[in-house]
């Protein structure tokens, strides 16, 4: 049974004052999550991708469509006690304590208070806000209201979570950690929907992607599935390759690139045998610094079916 | 239910930190001003003066409390998206919705309580103060426990704007649910000049009309029972009951309207 | 809390077809049926219940200066708060049998007339109403002089000269007072030209029927308010219930010359005097005898009783 199962979810709304007129934000999505995946719901800003995450926690309601988490319909309250969700730019009551408010939410999934107590200590202690519990949200940095809103969507240890945007407003070390809380809960056999538009962390950590563009489903599949058949070439690093030699490489292969002292990139197309080329080298002397095959990144993905979804009048 | 008491509790704890010290200040400041300066100037009218005002002020400040707080409880956290995190708990909507209301009225009742406490202290002050021959001349006890029935029907009476509050603030901006509900409030009151209508006009249609709307419209007068109590005269046990009973109908028309509501919304 | 199942296969009855919202209707029912209850329950506690009137209603503004400073520029919406609860009070109080005290009635169209000086239908309401005796008003034409005073010093209208002028003629039967205020109202602007007429027609014959019923007749013909009209017709018709006495009068006593007593029915005057028919008044109610004294008056069951006292004077 798959966590998540989405079909021909439809949202469209009315625009306008005088005639209001559809707007409609989602198309017809179908997709499927399995369970214990990591799955990167991407798209550019006003793809639609919040208010799948809003459809999905029935926040707003579907103009037509479907959705089940875990088996159930959306609807349902109950399961949401085994859900978590953490919300875009979160906001919660600034007069509390941020153990204050966890522990009101704990007590909200009927945890007892000795429960709730031993839970809100280890999930502030694994975002990394266990000095600042005392402290009012009130006094908190964007950062550290992320880190919260983070740690109210694990409380419950739950076994699907729902994040949207999870990295945004996070310094470097905040997002590696945030990073490494994804991988540890994938470790525990948890499955994470996340929605970003910053691909590097998606390539990172997904097994599967959605791109979305437009309110519409542009892409969706395993990682590798998508990007396998993209290789684009390889990219050579040599050093010990004297001046003299460039050209003469130039001539043969695509692209020469100098580095600092006598190293080079050289690019190769993707039809090339980059074992024969570097036999080839070595055999004048060159050494070998490192070989990488340039493939389609998931930006190259995204842009180009981003681009195509979108309408030809539309100067991008 | 549980949830229900978890909401509650949780409104009524933002309250006490922010409002309820400053009421029960002025007040008590206002009181004992009023007593002090009534006592100086008046011979045998201070008693009802005090009483009126005493009254009066724990009706205007609760209806105060009860707009302000009431039509903030929901706008406040759809605005600021603090419903999100709520929304997404194992927390149905009509359970929040309810908890909001619960908490308010929780705050209400511990806020007219310090109100009253101080007011029968101040009372209890002045009739220990007067001479016996004056006390004989008042037509009702100075620390009158009748006037515990006003404060009853006060209270429901707030508990009735709550609920209208609440109702309002799920579908319209703070702005306007603050004004409709004070115009109903003030329409309430003035309702039961509506009843009898038909001995001052002679068109039909408006007798009519005028009937719909005392029957639809909150009927708040009847809530107020101050002149009596103040002046003495006996308030039926079954006017009381049946107040009572139509405010606990009327709430809970309120409650199941705003529950429907906030159940279709959309929270973008 | 039934989770809300949604899916294209479902046709869930809410307002809009395929939206996946949770359906009102079962809301509606439920809130109908807890307003019925609601409208059940005020019916049967408004039949013990009266809103409670203390002996010294409690207007807690008595001055028309403090309310004019409380009022914070909204003098006139206020004005008219004050004007709708007079007409609602008076009306109010009519209709009540046990006790028809009018007291805050002139307090109520103090306050809405010095909130709003040029409050005409204020001041012609008090002027009827507040000269009116019990059981219809408190019977005090010094408070609607008073009032229609305050009318002439901020407006000067003409109409408030002669609704002094008409207080003072048929309620105080003052009729040189009279007389000369309806003097004074024919010098003001816009004054119809009979009002010079009527001053004179009052100083010569006041207390007549003729001047009285002149009187009314241009009230009714005047009037921008229907309750002035409809007391205009009111008076007019008793008028014509006294005029009816008399000639009755004057058959009943060539009866009694005749026949030395009294008729024992309407029919055997109607008989002997030849007259249409049984006499009855001009709302239609027959006229009653005093067996006694002989004096024809309108039966108490008239909407015309009492009719107007009449002095003899100038007849």
């Amino acid at each position: 049974m798959p966590a998540i199962e989405t079909e021909g979810l439809t949202k469209d709304y009315l625009v306008g004052f005088w005639r209001p007129r559809p707007y409609r934000a989602l198309d017809a999505l179908t997709l499927s999550v399995e369970a214990g995946e990591v799955f990167g719901f991407l798209g550019p800003n006003g793809a639609g991708k919040s208010t799948t995450l809003k459809l999905l926690m029935q926040l707003i309601f579907p103009t037509r469509g479907s959705a089940r988490i875990l088996g159930s319909p959306v609807g349902d309250v109950s399961v949401r006690r085994r859900i978590g969700f953490l919300a875009e730019n979160p906001y919660y009551y600034d007069y509390l304590t941020a153990e204050e408010l966890l522990t009101y939410f704990a007590r909200l999934f009927g945890y007892s208070s000795s429960d709730a107590r031993t839970r809100v200590a280890r999930v502030l202690d694994d975002v990394g806000l266990g000095r600042e519990r005392r402290l009012r949200l009130r006094q908190f940095s964007k950062g550290m209201v992320q880190r919260v809103g983070l740690a109210q969507a694990l409380l419950n240890d739950p076994e699907v979570v729902f994040l949207d945007e999870p990295m945004s407003g996070l310094d470097p070390l905040g997002r590696r950690a945030v990073r490494d809380l994804i991988l540890s809960l994938r470790a525990r056999g948890c499955t994470v929907f996340f929605s970003s538009h910053i691909l590097s962390d998606a390539e990172a950590l997904c097994d599967r992607v959605a791109i979305v563009a437009q309110g519409k489903l542009v892409a969706a599949g395993r990682l590798d599935e998508l990007l396998a058949f993209e290789l684009q070439g390889w990219e050579l690093v040599m050093s010990g390759v004297p001046a003299a030699l460039h050209a003469q490489l130039a001539s043969r292969f695509a692209k020469v690139t100098p580095l600092s002292h006598d190293r080079v990139t050289v690019t190769l197309p993707a039809e090339a045998e980059p074992d024969r080329v570097m036999a080839a080298l070595s055999a004048d002397g060159a050494r070998i610094e490192s070989l990488n095959p340039i493939r389609h990144t998931l930006e190259d993905l995204f842009l180009q079916r981003v681009r195509e979804s979108q309408p030809r009048d539309i100067g991008v | 239910m549980r949830q229900i008491w978890l909401g509650a509790n949780a409104v009524f704890r933002e309250s006490v930190r922010d409002r309820v010290p400053y009421s029960i200040v002025v007040f008590a400041v206002l009181m004992i001003g009023v007593s002090y300066l009534i006592s100086q100037l008046t011979a045998g009218q201070d008693m009802k003066i005090i009483k009126d005002l005493g009254l009066a002020a724990l009706s205007m400040f609760g209806l105060l409390i009860a707009i302000f707080i009431g039509v903030g409880l929901v706008t406040k956290e759809v605005e600021k998206r603090s419903v999100y995190g709520l929304l997404t708990k194992p927390l149905s909507r009509a359970q929040f919705l309810l908890g909001k209301y619960a908490g308010l009225v929780m705050t209400l009742a511990v806020n007219l309580s310090v109100m009253t406490v101080a007011l029968y202290a101040v009372l209890l002050y002045s009739t220990y103060n007067a001479p016996a021959g004056l006390r004989a001349s008042w037509e009702a006890p100075g620390a009158d426990p009748h006037m515990l029935i006003a404060i009853v029907l006060i209270f429901s009476e707030l508990m009735i704007v709550t609920a209208l509050a609440l109702f309002f603030s799920t579908f319209s901006s703070p702005l306007w649910a603050t004004l409709l509900t004070l115009g109903l409030w003030v329409a309430g009151h003035f309702n039961s000049d509506l009843r009898n209508f038909g001995a001052v006009v002679d068109s039909a249609p408006a007798i009519w009309l005028a009937r719909v709307i005392y029957y639809v419209i909150p009927n708040l007068a009847p809530f107020d029972v101050k002149a009596e109590v103040v002046h003495g005269v006996h308030v039926a046990a079954r006017h009381v009951a049946l107040t009572l009973a139509y405010a606990a109908l009327y709430i809970s028309i309120l409650l199941t309207a705003s529950v429907t509501i906030f159940r279709r919304r959309d929270f973008k | 809390m039934s989770p809300s199942t949604w899916s294209t296969t479902h046709a869930s009855p809410s307002l809009k077809a395929s939206d996946g919202r949770p359906p009102v209707s079962r809301a509606f029912a439920v809130i109908a049926v807890l307003l019925a209850a609601a409208i059940g329950v005020q019916v049967v506690r408004d039949r013990g219940w009266q809103p409670y009137q203390p002996e010294s209603a409690i207007l807690w503004l008595r001055s028309g200066g403090a309310a004019k400073r409380l009022a914070l520029g909204f003098d006139m919406i206020v004005s008219d708060v004050y004007w709708i609860r007079t007409v609602i009070y008076y009306g109010g109080r009519r209709r009540v049998e046990t006790r028809r005290t009018y007291d805050e009635l002139f307090p109520l169209l103090d306050l809405a007339t010095s909130l709003d000086p040029q409050f005409k239908v204020a001041y012609r309401f008090g002027a009827l109403f507040l000269s009116e005796p019990p059981p219809g008003g408190p019977g005090r034409p010094d408070q609607a002089i008073a009032l229609l005073e305050r009318g002439v010093e901020q407006d000067g209208d003409w109409e408030y000269y002669e609704d002094i002028g008409f207080v003072h003629y048929w309620w105080k039967h003052d009729y040189v007072g009279a007389a000369e205020w309806f003097r004074k109202a024919a010098t003001r602007p816009g004054a119809p030209s009979w009002l010079t007429g009527l001053a004179a027609t009052t100083l010569a014959v006041g207390g007549s029927r003729e001047s009285s019923r002149q009187l009314w007749t241009e009230l009714l013909n005047g009037a921008d308010a229907s309750y002035i009209q409809g007391q205009a017709k009111h008076r007019l018709l008793q008028l014509d219930a006294m005029d009816a006495i008399d000639q009755l009068s004057a058959s009943l006593q060539r009866f009694r010359d005749r026949e030395g007593r009294m008729p024992r029915t309407w029919q055997e005057l109607v008989t002997a005097e030849r007259l249409p028919g049984v006499p009855v008044d001009p709302a239609g109610v027959p006229f009653v005898v005093d067996g006694v004294t002989g004096t024809i008056d309108v039966s108490k069951q008239s909407p015309l009783w009492p009719l107007p006292a009449e002095p003899k004077v100038g007849r």
